[in-house]
């Protein structure tokens, strides 16, 4: 279930990422598009020449300094063995073999593109720091906001065809183009980066537009789309490559005859790969063939993994850690199956309540105080998730010195809550309970959420929100429906969370900044606008709109000094705060699996910054302990049990 | 119209004489009437207090804060720490509980964390309790209450509409029922689930749960009456064609006249056969759609929820998929016989045997 969560809030940030549809710089629409588009690129290139720059390696500042972070621990153990199949499941088959586009951002992405395919650096899950992917070094230049790459000569896509500079031009012109269907693309490659230049067949510098405390991550983590592949762009693009699997210089390639569609897609491993003894990729991506095959159930997929059918099962939820797969299973006393809790630092997903501020009744302050205190967020800790899970204090958990250090929830307070619900003329309760107004109102709003797995968490808080007369009618939707209410603004109070990636500093602009609450939100003289609009399809769930957060938000786009910045995000964090808009819930300072023992993890792996265990692909799969164990299992063998928790990055 | 003629009375001795059917009826009705006043028996409200001398009765009516009874807060008294309380201070007030003492909603978690609990006549959670802690029985009691309910109101709806409809299209006949057929036909073949899930994902949340219970009713009936007009067409037809009718028209009597007062009595045991069956079909509909999610909107207590939770953890908590398919086959067995004897009963070939 943790698995679809995550899915679910991966994909709900991408969609939601795209909420200013601008249309990419002039692109020439080709009637037909279904001749080769070389010829159009070539064109674009021409037509756009502050952005596509075309140089000899005897331009290159003489004084850059070169790096490759060689330095940094390897990933993985060198115990690791190549081989072997590992059994997956997926709840959903792929709607896309995709990586960009209509439906391209189901969960199965992370396995076509987020955690095996291959960008010029990547940031390593122990230091945080970059370590060589497909560059073989790089230079910043911080004045200029340029970062110099080097690109591997050895770097091959798994076609063979050899990865050069072409592919990174060409990414911009794809990212860019209409075909795609992505404006969310479109606007983030068109708005971010100003230029790219090309020196040689392996070099290239990236200039970005705005100078930012990560300027190296924002170049480095791009990714070349193989331009051999592509040759037919047009109108028809996701119909054409919607099953067709995009060459990769990574190590796993889906080879067509593995793709049944609608049952099982397995992942083959590429024995040529081209960075197959690299440091930092030598000892990953071990087992020869990753098989999915789909489960609708989580209850059965559970089953499965019990059979020794599947090889390893997130136990996130309280109820397989302490009910399902207890200490006590025969299976893990025997030591067949091994548990583990390993403990993470990042920033974390932002559960909790997102106030519509633009409903009637909601945008009344006193209301929303009244809901962060008549919200029992410590009974759903303690009691649903049995302490394990912790009470998140702010909007913008886990970044570090970014979060604001001081701040803390408003906790569960009955009087509190009605003494604000008072204020609001909310002073009498209804023979049920819940509490009136003057005018025969009652305290009742609309909990929606698109969790269908934690309805439970929302029947809890509505019991508890009774008790301080305040009514919350719970509407459990399913993902894509909720996500469309919300979008359409639809919403009362919403149980949510965004999906963060690992990055240096919140983003405050998607949901906090005026212009995605509304049309034109504020007048010229700062006055609130009385004729504005709602706007539609953006983050902005809160219809926050402050004029002094936005400001904060320009100053904290623009700002390039860290201390600056973090100033500016704590103030913000005040703000919201202040207007209660959002009840901060709960997250999980952890990720715990149970897997079969053949199923290897390196001794003592826990990565600090890591999301879950097989992010990086370190396991492997150890063929004779597989069939030691399924002949202990006959025999009634037994091992010693494996129940580990790794807490030393607990928080 | 329904007064007992010799033939209703004698099929009534018959339906009586068919013991399994006729125990099943009583079974049922003793049941209905448990249900009816099931406030009294499976509730957290208290059936009487004592307080000071004064007595109170919060079954029914409005909440009583528990500033009512010297407690320290003003949402709704829990009556079981009261009678704790009481119990403790010995004062002379007292609590009368019903015979369980919670109610569908609230999660009562006796071992501090919410999970489920296995029966125990000790907490007075005799069917144990579900995921989050609220007691099995409690949920079962009212999820029957409402799934009766909703059969009930599904199968009058359906009989309303597919009676008046099916017995016009047989009266009147000719174009008007071949284009009423044709217009069934095509009805019938757009696809119930699709338009549930659809209906359900347009209609706004703010919508209080009584009237979405009310719009679930109406589309499931909407998407069910067309089965009926075939039978009743029939025997219409059949009727129709009879010297009464004849008679009837030449006296002057209208159309509705004729269709309600001469021709329904007529085909009445058709009718009766099908009810039972009816409600079965209505039970098992709306706990197949709560399985799927997208039955009767969250908290409400039903059996479909339960039996999705039961099936979510048959290894960990057996009780939940036991209680909850144990009353479902109980409540359709019930009806079942009910039907069989009706069918028995009503069936001019006295002779004839259904076993």
């Amino acid at each position: 279930m943790k698995k679809t969560l995550y899915c679910l809030l991966f994909s709900l940030c991408v969609a939601g990422c795209g909420e200013s549809s601008q249309e990419p710089t002039d692109i020439a629409a080709s009637a037909d598009g279904l001749a080769g588009v070389t010829a159009e690129v070539e064109a674009y290139y021409a037509a756009n020449p502050d952005f596509f720059s075309f140089k000899t390696p005897a331009d290159l500042p003489a004084d850059l300094v070169w790096e490759n972070n060689n330095h940094l621990p390897e990933i993985g153990s060198p115990d690791a063995v190549k081989g072997g199949t590992q059994n997956a499941a997926l709840q959903d088959f792929p709607r896309t073999l995709r990586t960009v586009g209509p439906d391209s951002n189901g969960g199965f992405r992370t396995y076509l593109l987020d955690d095996t395919g291959m960008t010029m650096a990547h940031v390593h899950p122990e230091t945080r720091d970059l370590y060589p992917g497909l560059a073989e070094s790089w230079a910043i230049d911080e004045a200029a906001r340029t970062v110099y790459v080097k690109l591997d000569p050895a770097a091959r896509f798994s076609d063979g065809e050899p990865v050069t500079a072409d592919d990174y031009l060409f990414m911009f012109w794809f990212y860019r183009s209409p075909y795609i269907m992505a404006p969310w693309y479109n606007n983030f490659y068109s708005t971010t980066y100003t230029n790219i230049t090309r020196y040689d067949d392996h070099t290239i510098s990236i200039t970005t537009r705005e100078l930012k405390p990560d300027l190296d991550e924002r170049v480095l983590l791009l990714r070349p789309i193989p331009q051999h592949f592509y040759t037919d762009m047009g109108d028809d693009f996701s119909e054409r490559y919607q099953w067709e699997f995009e060459p990769t210089p990574g190590a796993y390639i889906i080879r067509p005859e593995d793709v049944r569609k609608g049952r099982s897609i397995a992942l083959t491993r590429n024995k040529d790969w081209w960075a197959k003894d690299k440091k930092y990729w030598r000892y990953r991506f071990n087992p020869d063939r990753i098989q999915f095959t789909v489960i609708r159930d989580d209850a059965k997929t559970f089953e499965a993994f019990k059979r020794g059918d599947i090889d390893q099962f997130g136990l996130g939820l309280a109820e397989y850690w302490y009910e399902k797969l207890p200490d006590s299973d025969p299976d893990i006393q025997a030591g067949y199956i091994h548990k583990v809790m390993y403990y993470n630092q990042r920033p974390r997903p932002n559960f909790g309540l997102w106030i519509n501020t633009a409903q009637p009744l909601l945008s009344d302050r006193e209301i929303r105080l009244g809901i962060n205190y008549a919200t029992n967020w410590e009974l759903v800790i303690e009691k649903f998730f049995r302490g394990d899970n912790t009470r998140m204090n702010t909007g913008q958990e886990g970044f570090g010195d970014f979060t604001h250090p001081t701040i803390t929830a408003r906790t569960f307070d009955i009087s509190k809550a009605q003494a604000h619900f008072a204020a609001a003329g909310f002073t009498e309760r209804g023979a049920d309970g819940i509490l009136v107004n003057d005018q025969g109102q009652r305290l009742a709003f609309t909990l929606s959420t698109g969790y269908e797995s934690l309805r439970d968490v929302l029947t809890i808080l509505r019991e508890e929100a009774a008790k301080a007369g305040l009514d919350l009618r719970i509407e459990v939707l399913d993902g894509t429906v909720g996500w469309k209410k919300v979008q359409e603004k639809q919403h009362d109070i919403f149980f949510t969370a965004f999906g963060v990636f690992l990055e240096l500093y919140p983003r405050f602009w998607e949901h906090y900044h005026s212009d995605n609450a509304y049309d034109r939100a504020f007048l010229d003289d700062g006055s609130v606008n009385p004729e504005r609009k709602l706007k539609t399809q953006t983050n902005n769930l809160e219809s926050f709109a402050i004029l002094e957060m936005d400001q904060l938000i320009e100053r904290y786009r623009r700002s390039n000094d860290r201390d600056d910045m973090i100033q500016l995000a704590h103030r913000m964090t005040e703000l919201h705060h202040e207007h209660a808009s959002f009840v901060p819930g709960f997250y999980q300072g952890f990720f715990r699996i149970g897997h079969w023992r053949w199923l290897r993890y390196p001794e003592g792996f826990s990565h600090k910054h890591a999301q879950g265990p097989g992010e990086t692909f370190v396991h492997w799969i150890d063929t004779d302990m597989k069939a030691e164990t399924e002949a202990a299992r006959r025999d009634g063998t037994r091992f010693d049990p494996f129940i580990r928790v790794y807490d030393q990055w607990a928080e | 119209m329904f007064a007992l003629t010799p033939q209703t009375r004698k099929k009534l001795r018959r339906f009586r004489q068919i013991k399994r059917g006729y125990y099943s009826f009583l079974i049922l009705l003793g049941l209905s009437a448990l249900l009816a006043c099931g406030e009294l028996l499976i509730n957290s409200r208290a059936l009487v207090v004592s307080y000071q001398g004064e007595l109170y009765f919060p079954t029914y009516g409005d909440f009583h804060p528990g500033t009512d009874f010297g407690l320290d807060y003003d949402y709704e008294t829990n009556y079981r720490d009261l009678q704790d309380r009481f119990d403790e201070a010995d004062e002379g007030n007292w609590v009368l509980l019903p015979l369980v003492p919670y109610n569908p909603y609230e999660n009562n978690a006796a071992g501090g964390v919410f999970r489920p609990q296995p029966p125990s006549a000790a907490s007075q959670h005799y069917l144990g309790t579900d995921t989050t802690s609220r007691d099995i029985l409690a949920r079962l009691f009212y999820g029957t209450r409402i799934a009766l309910l909703f059969a009930l109101g599904f199968t009058l709806s359906v009989y309303l509409i597919g009676i008046a409809i099916g017995c016009a299209m047989g009266y009147f006949g000719g174009v008007f029922d071949l284009i009423l057929q044709r217009v069934i036909e095509i009805w019938s073949n757009v696809p119930f689930l699709y338009m549930v899930i659809i209906i359900f994902s347009v209609i706004p949340s703010t919508v209080a749960v009584p009237t979405r219970i009310g719009i679930l009713l109406l589309v499931m009936v909407l998407f069910s009456w067309t089965g009926m007009t075939y039978y009743m067409r029939t025997e219409t037809y059949k009727e129709k064609a009879r010297d009464y009718v004849a008679a009837a028209r030449i006296i002057g009597a209208s159309n509705t006249r004729i269709i309600f007062r001469h021709i329904m009595p007529n085909v009445l045991s058709t009718l009766i056969t099908f009810m039972p069956f009816t409600v079965v079909a209505a039970i098992s509909a709306i706990t197949a759609l709560d399985f799927l999610g997208f039955g009767l909107p969250v908290p409400t207590p039903s059996l479909g929820e339960l039996l999705k939770q039961g099936t979510a953890n048959l290894r960990t908590a057996p009780w939940i998929v036991i209680s909850a398919f144990g009353t479902l086959v109980a409540l359709l067995t019930l009806v079942t016989f009910i039907g069989e004897a009706i069918r028995e009963s009503f069936d001019p070939k006295t002779f004839s045997v259904y076993r």
